[in-house]
């Protein structure tokens, strides 16, 4: 007898929402043992065919699998829990992602929700305070200002401490473009909101898979990409008012006279000397004997700003084919007068699966951004240079309108009325790929990425500016950039019983091309006749043309052995046009293990201890950030009187090799009560040898420097991350994460001994780029002289630590370090109900800030440029106890380069303070509105730091690609606070 | 099938993609030359040549900062200093630090021409015309003795007339340096060997070079600096006897007004030679420090402003007197006011004032009497002439004529004159060796009173 039996199928329908009751689209669901599958639509809602007694598996990114069975119901609604074991979330890595459960790397990771919290035009703003070891410093309050991110420390002393920038798997051009020392950030044409996550590589086993450059760490960006499901659109629309984070007293009209009158006699002049030298600053002299002007002219160089930002995007798509399209606006007024920056931008990325084997898909990005930029801090034309002049000098003739000339420096306020500078950028971010599954395990995936940097910076000076003396000048500078990057590599994935393996193989070859051309001419007809086209005279120009290229090998295989061995290995082989013929290839290998020690059985089931995994890492990277050519000798062109010439330009080495940094991590990670609370700490040690530095060399030999592979330096330091979910109730959440590192950075040879570059060196035994200067010893309380620690050796070996007015008798001491060692980020996240609330500390301690400009700033009245209201504490007695010395006029009392203007850079900082309500989505349902946030974010609101200057963390940005020349401030204006009010809108 | 196919597709790609990468690591560099190529022709080396003279005019050198350097160190209240860069400030008060950034330029770009024209003078072999090959060497070792010169006049103690001179100079590097093997680490030759290299180079550059060289130096250009040397040793019988032969021969002659001396873009009569400034190449850095904005200065007032003290020198009346602009309240010479004239370096009326002051100290009158000399000056200036000249009146005549031009400390060390209590010797009228270089070569000693 033959029984005839078959499935009985059905259709169940259901909805699936999260634990705040929110529907959850995207939700996986699958019949168990089956690939037949479907997924929640954006109402999450599903419907799937399948037969009584199967079982339905959910699962959902960061949510607890669920399964059911099927029963007589035909509905089944789930409410998904979250999966508090994070862990397990997607990491990137260097072609490919991980999970963070099986990672033996140490990888920092910022989600798009962090990013969009900072508002401010430069994505990598958003990652201060965010990750351990890994300290991100805006150069100055300009809103297109360079942006340093310093990972574990400095581990070179004179080429590139910036990380490598890939995005979506292509590296990108960083190379900072500007004309006048004033560096633009070369990612400002990047639109945050695009980005779906930031991850940075900081260990040599996640970093040397990039070789040459993972030196300084690597930054993978992600963008956003569409999911299969129902069409999402988002809008954000903001606007923030902005305002600087920090202005310093000077002195007014009143107690300028009285000042500067007491440092005219002070040098042996009378009183009607001093009213001399007025009168000829000052309209009348009632302006300065009756107080009449009294300008304050730090409030006319830093002014209020605002900052307004405008995004669509619409995502989406079908199981085939998913897409991510967005727009963006971005209006920056910085607080700095006459800085403004607008930013357009586009993105779409698209990703089709034509067969079950093959994937494309193609990012695109492009961006237009207009900048309105200023002069470098070193320029009597930048605004904060302005503070210098004197209180009773009228800003502006008595119209209001046009500047007044007669001032002690140059009237910044001219650039506003008679000049212009402005960047545009345009670039093209592009990215292709296709993804070919060769076998179940094997796949091969080919990535063509191209990055298109075009630059036009024009100038205009009027015929009133400090280009009178040619009746105006105009320059006009193009630069283009291009890179293509070819990657091909296969994959690797398969389970040998309990063996889960994968390995990746694959070359890379990159190419990048630069090209330049600049004008420059002068005596113009009419200050309307602005492009060099209108100039009589041509004074410049050129053009010129350089490249450089990698050509690389990688590969990587790691092994998961019964879900607790981790191990894992790389190679990459690089080789560069940048290096001698000799060393054009370098070997960058890295290994690292894990232990999951929850796993075995005598913890499985601790209630308490949920994950405790032990790793540890060692790798060599490099550093290939040097000019293109510079291992070679070279002459270039030069003219005397119009006549061709030629002049050597560098000495080169032609042995120049990679700089090599092999670097050891230890970490253990612990998760608590089902990972609610877990701490990762590492301890890493990274030694960097053959340094590659610009060594210097005896002048008399016609040249300053070299550079070598010479000397060894080494960095360490500790990182802790601490993550826990205080409240995980329906109505209540509240995450905290914290993380505090040190680092510890010794230069451990330097064969060539000290290199000094102005107030920094590099010295054996102590921190690269230390301050080097002589040490002040206040005024001398019996004549006011000011007075230095002659810090000379005496004949027994001592150090003689007596006074001295003579500041050529002082020695100079190595006296504190530019980088702190110590940095530390706070944020929390808490929802109550509707309610949203977000905000970060962040913090740094023990570095150092000098202020180049205290030389005349707070300089005892020795010139005529106004004087911080600390001055009044000048010495004016014998007895007198101060560190203020006498103010001479024209008397150099301890105007000299010593720790008179050296200050402890501590601080910590309210980065952001965000709170947002969202309207329940019954109300907004009615308006076809999945969702509707306000929000309001404050940023910057509050600095603690005893430093005087504007900032501890703004310095001056004509030096700043200098890597000696660091945490020197010069009249470099502070960041803005920006109080924000925005509104998310999706549908 | 279809797979393997796609397969083939994929690994053929990959040849072909690693095969070409790996020839593109081979770039060169678009603006630059190897020394070897760069050596390599006579048209090459005339490159380098001139490429040395736009080294010595640049802002650091005979541009403006060395003749700044000069007239401020020698300042007791002639000139005002009122700019804001601290540098010069540390010469107008006498205290010089070590790391002064205009004292190491001086330095470092002082030597890095001397290596220029060391590269000429090695790479002499390519030339294949004589008077070329010479001409190049002389100019060459005109530009080598010149710098040495001044590298010694302002790194060490000036040069006594009747001593042995054993004191530190500076060091002499006669070797080019193209590649780092070639770096010497020297130590400080003696005062009196620098002034013999230098005078043996000029020596040679007189020899070899023709009597005319358009805007570069020629046979007298040679002659013309080493009567300044000679001055500056006190041999005047020498000094006088170069600047006559240049005066004679060499067809220059003073400009007919005191004025045409000044503010040329082209060279006037009287220049024997001038650093050359057009609106694209060169600079007047003299114009930067010592004229009004207005007029291409850094400040509205000019960073050096001349004193009532100075005009104490003129009786009435003289054009010189009158060469002067105000600038907001300051007197402000009018010798450097064009922002594009070309920079003096030597103009003949010094070739007379160095054969009067020779003659009548050695009571001789070659070429012309020294009463005549000197009221010849004067009578371009619109000067009444002064009957029986005294030795004082003819300093006092190079003060008049001479005055801002970068001879101030010279003279000053030459004649054993005071600069305010200093005496001409004082430590502090000697620039320190840079420190940067008293850091990178141990074999440098520091001057005394510099730590």
């Amino acid at each position: 007898m033959t029984y005839l039996s078959y499935a009985q199928e059905k259709t169940i329908n259901g909805t699936i929402t999260d634990q705040d009751g929110l529907p959850l689209p995207g939700v996986n669901i699958q019949i168990n043992g089956t690939h037949t599958g479907t997924q929640t639509d954006f109402d999450g809602k599903y419907s799937i065919n399948a037969t009584v007694g199967s079982v339905l598996i959910y699962t959902y990114i960061g949510q607890k699998t669920e399964e059911r069975t099927v029963g007589n119901s035909s509905t089944i609604d789930i409410t998904m829990q979250e999966d508090a074991q994070a862990l397990d979330e997607v990491v990137i890595v260097g072609y490919g992602t991980s999970t963070k459960r099986e990672v033996t790397d140490n990888i920092a990771s910022v989600s798009s929700e962090d990013i969009n919290l900072i508002p401010t035009p430069s994505v990598q703003s958003t990652l201060s305070g965010k990750a351990a070891g890994v300290q991100v410093t805006q150069v100055n309050g300009k809103a297109e200002s360079g942006i340093k991110i310093r990972v574990r420390g400095v581990a070179t002393i004179s080429s590139s401490q910036e990380p490598l920038y890939v995005i979506d798997g292509v590296p990108m051009i960083n190379s900072d473009e500007n004309i006048n020392d004033s560096p633009i950030n070369p990612l400002v044409s990047l639109n945050p909101n695009d980005i779906e996550s930031i991850e940075i590589l900081k260990d040599a086993s996640s970093a040397a898979i990039y070789g040459a450059r993972g030196t300084n760490g690597v930054v993978l960006i992600t963008t956003k990409r569409g999911k299969a499901g129902k069409t999402k659109v988002s809008i954000n629309s903001s606007y923030g008012w902005s305002k600087p984070t920090n202005k310093r007293d000077f002195l007014n009209t009143r107690e300028y006279v009285d000042l500067f009158t007491e440092a005219t006699i002070n040098s042996g002049g009378t009183e009607d000397d001093a009213a001399y030298y007025f009168n000829l600053f000052a309209e009348n002299e009632a302006d300065w004997r009756n107080n009449e002007v009294d300008t304050d002219w730090q409030d006319l160089a830093l002014v209020d700003g605002s900052v307004e930002d405008f995004g669509v995007n619409v995502s989406g798509g079908s199981e085939k084919t998913q897409f991510f399209l967005s727009t963006g606006y971005n209006k920056t007024d910085a607080i700095i007068r006459g800085n403004k920056l607008e930013r357009y931008s586009l993105r779409s990325n698209i990703d089709h699966t034509i067969s079950n084997k093959f994937k494309v898909g193609i990012s695109t990005g492009i961006s237009k951004t207009k900048i309105d930029r200023l002069s470098n801090d070193n320029s009597f034309s930048t605004p904060l240079q302005a503070i210098a002049q004197l209180p009773f000098s009228k800003p502006y003739e008595d119209n209001g309108v046009v500047p007044n000339g007669s001032t002690l420096y140059y009237n910044f306020l001219f650039q506003e009325y008679n000049a212009d500078h402005q960047v545009n950028i345009w670039r093209v971010l592009a990215n292709l790929y296709g993804e070919y599954q060769i076998t179940q395990s094997l796949k091969f995936r080919s990535e063509f990425g191209y990055d298109f940097n075009n630059q036009v910076e024009e100038r205009f000076f009027g015929s009133l500016t400090e280009s009178a003396s040619t009746n105006g000048y105009a320059d006009a500078n193009a630069v283009e950039n291009e890179k293509y990057v070819l990657n091909n590599y296969f994959s690797f994935d398969k389970t040998f019983s309990n063996i889960d393996f994968n390995a990746v193989a694959g070359m890379s070859y990159e190419d990048d091309r630069r090209r330049l051309q600049s004008v420059e001419g002068q005596e113009f007809p009419s200050d309307d006749l602005q492009t060099v086209d209108s100039a009589a005279e041509i004074t410049g120009g050129g053009s010129s043309r350089t490249a450089y290229n990698f050509l690389s090998y990688f590969g990587r295989a790691g092994a998961t052995i019964a879900g607790k061995y981790i191990l894992k290995a790389s190679l990459r082989y690089d080789g560069s046009s940048r290096f001698g013929k000799d060393e054009r290839y370098g070997l960058f290998p890295a290994v690292s293990a894990g232990w999951i020690i929850s796993e075995e059985n005598f913890l499985k089931n601790n209630e308490t201890l949920s994950l405790l995994k032990i790793r540890g890492s060692w790798g060599i990277t490099g550093n290939a950030g040097i000019g293109n050519f510079a291992s070679r000798s070279l002459f270039g062109g030069a003219s005397y009187n119009e006549r061709a010439a030629l002049s050597p330009t560098q000495l080169g080495d032609p042995s120049l090799k990679w700089e090599n940094t092999s670097q050891y991590d230890l970490g253990i990670d612990f998760g608590f009560f089902n990972n609610r609370i877990s701490l990762e700490a590492d301890y890493y040690n990274k030694n960097t040898s053959d340094l590659l530095l610009d060594q210097p060399v005896p002048s008399s030999s016609g040249f300053t420097s070299i550079t070598q592979n010479v000397g060894e330096l080494k960095n360490e330091g500790f990182e802790f991350v601490l993550n826990t979910k205080n409240f995980i109730k329906e109505d209540f959440f509240w995450s905290t994460s914290f993380n505090i590192s040190t680092n510890k950075n010794e230069i451990t040879e330097l064969p060539g001994g000290d290199i000094i570059s102005g107030r920094n060196i590099a010295r054996e035994g102590e921190t690269v780029a230390s301050f080097y200067m002589v040490e002040f010893a206040g005024a001398d309380p019996d004549n006011g002289d000011a007075l230095f620690v002659r810090n000379t050796l005496n004949p027994d070996g001592t150090i003689d630590r007596s006074t001295t007015n003579e500041f050529n008798e002082a020695s100079r001491v190595v006296s504190g370090s530019p980088f702190p060692d110590l940095i530390a980020g706070l944020s929390n996240t808490i929802r109550f109900k509707d309610f949203d609330m977000s905000f970060t500390f962040q913090g740094q301690w023990g570095a150092s800030i000098y202020n180049d400009g205290g030389r005349f700033q707070s300089a005892s009245a020795d010139y005529f440029d106004n004087q911080t209201s600390d001055q009044l504490d000048r010495w004016q007695q014998p007895g007198d106890i101060t560190d203020v010395p006498q103010a001479r006029l024209f008397g150099a009392n301890g105007t000299q380069q010593s720790t008179r203007y050296l200050q402890e850079a501590d601080f910590i900082r309210l980065r952001n303070v965000t709170l947002g309500y969202t309207i329940p989505s019954e109300v907004t349902k009615k308006f076809q509105v999945e969702r509707l946030r306000l929000y309001f974010t404050a940023f910057n609101l509050l600095t603690f730091t005893d430093y005087t200057g504007w900032d501890p963390e703004s310095t001056a940005d004509f030096n700043s690609n200098n890597d000696l020349a660091v945490g020197v401030d010069f009249y470099s204006a502070p960041p803005a606070q920006t109080l924000t009010l925005g509104i998310n809108i999706d549908f | 099938m279809k797979t393997t196919y796609i397969n083939r597709i994929i690994l053929s790609l990959l040849t072909v993609v690693l095969i070409s990468c790996a020839d593109n690591l081979n770039l060169e560099p678009e603006q630059s030359l190897t020394p070897d190529a760069a050596t390599g022709s006579e048209k090459n080396i005339q490159n380098i040549l001139t490429g040395a003279y736009d080294l010595a005019g640049q802002g650091e050198l005979y541009g403006g900062q060395i003749y700044l350097a000069s007239e401020l160190l020698a300042n007791d209240g002639e000139i005002f200093w009122g700019g804001t860069f601290s540098q010069p400030g540390e010469f107008n008060r006498k205290r010089i630090t070590t790391t002064n950034s205009f004292v190491a330029d001086l330095w470092i770009e002082g030597y890095e021409t001397i290596n220029q024209a060391n590269i000429v003078l090695d790479n002499l072999n390519v030339v294949t015309e004589d008077s070329d090959k010479n001409r190049m060497e002389g100019e060459a070792k005109f530009i080598r003795g010149m710098m040495y010169f001044e590298l010694v006049r302002f790194f060490a103690q000036p040069y006594e007339t009747t001593q042995a001179n054993n004191g530190l100079g500076v060091p002499i590097v006669l070797n080019s340096v193209t590649d780092a093997s070639q770096i010497e680490f020297p130590s400080r030759s003696t005062i009196s060997e620098v002034y013999s290299q230098a005078i043996n180079d000029l020596t040679d550059a007189y020899n070899l070079l023709p009597e005319s060289n358009e805007e570069f130096a020629d046979k007298y250009t040679a002659e013309a600096l080493l009567a300044r040397i000679y001055l500056q040793q006190g041999n005047y019988p020498a000094a006088r006897d170069a600047a006559n032969d240049v005066i004679e021969n060499s067809g220059h002659v003073i400009t007919t007004t005191y004025e045409g001396a000044f503010n040329n873009e082209f060279n006037s009569t009287e220049d024997i030679l001038a650093w050359q400034v057009t609106a694209q190449d060169g600079i007047n850095d003299m114009n930067t420090y010592w004229s009004t904005r207005e007029f291409g200065g850094r400040s509205l007032t000019a960073d050096v402003s001349i004193e009532l003290p100075y005009f104490d020198y003129f009786t009435v009346p003289d054009d010189r007197m009158d060469f002067f602009y105000e600038g907001n309240g300051t007197d402000v010479t009018t010798k450097w006011q064009a922002q594009f004239a070309n920079v003096l370096f030597i103009r003949v009326a010094e070739m007379h004032l160095i054969r009067a002051e020779s003659n009548f100290r050695e009571g001789t009158g070659v070429g012309m009497s020294a009463e005549d000399e000197i009221n010849a000056i004067r009578t371009r200036a619109n000067a009444d002439p002064i009957p029986g000249i005294t030795l004082q009146d003819i300093l006092d005549e190079r003060k008049r004529e001479l005055a801002f031009e970068g001879f101030a400390i010279h003279d000053i060390k030459r004649l054993h004159l005071n600069v305010g209590n200093l005496p001409y010797n004082d430590e502090s009228l000697v620039l320190p060796i840079p420190q940067r270089d008293i850091d990178t070569n141990d074999n440098l000693e520091q001057n005394p009173g510099y730590n």
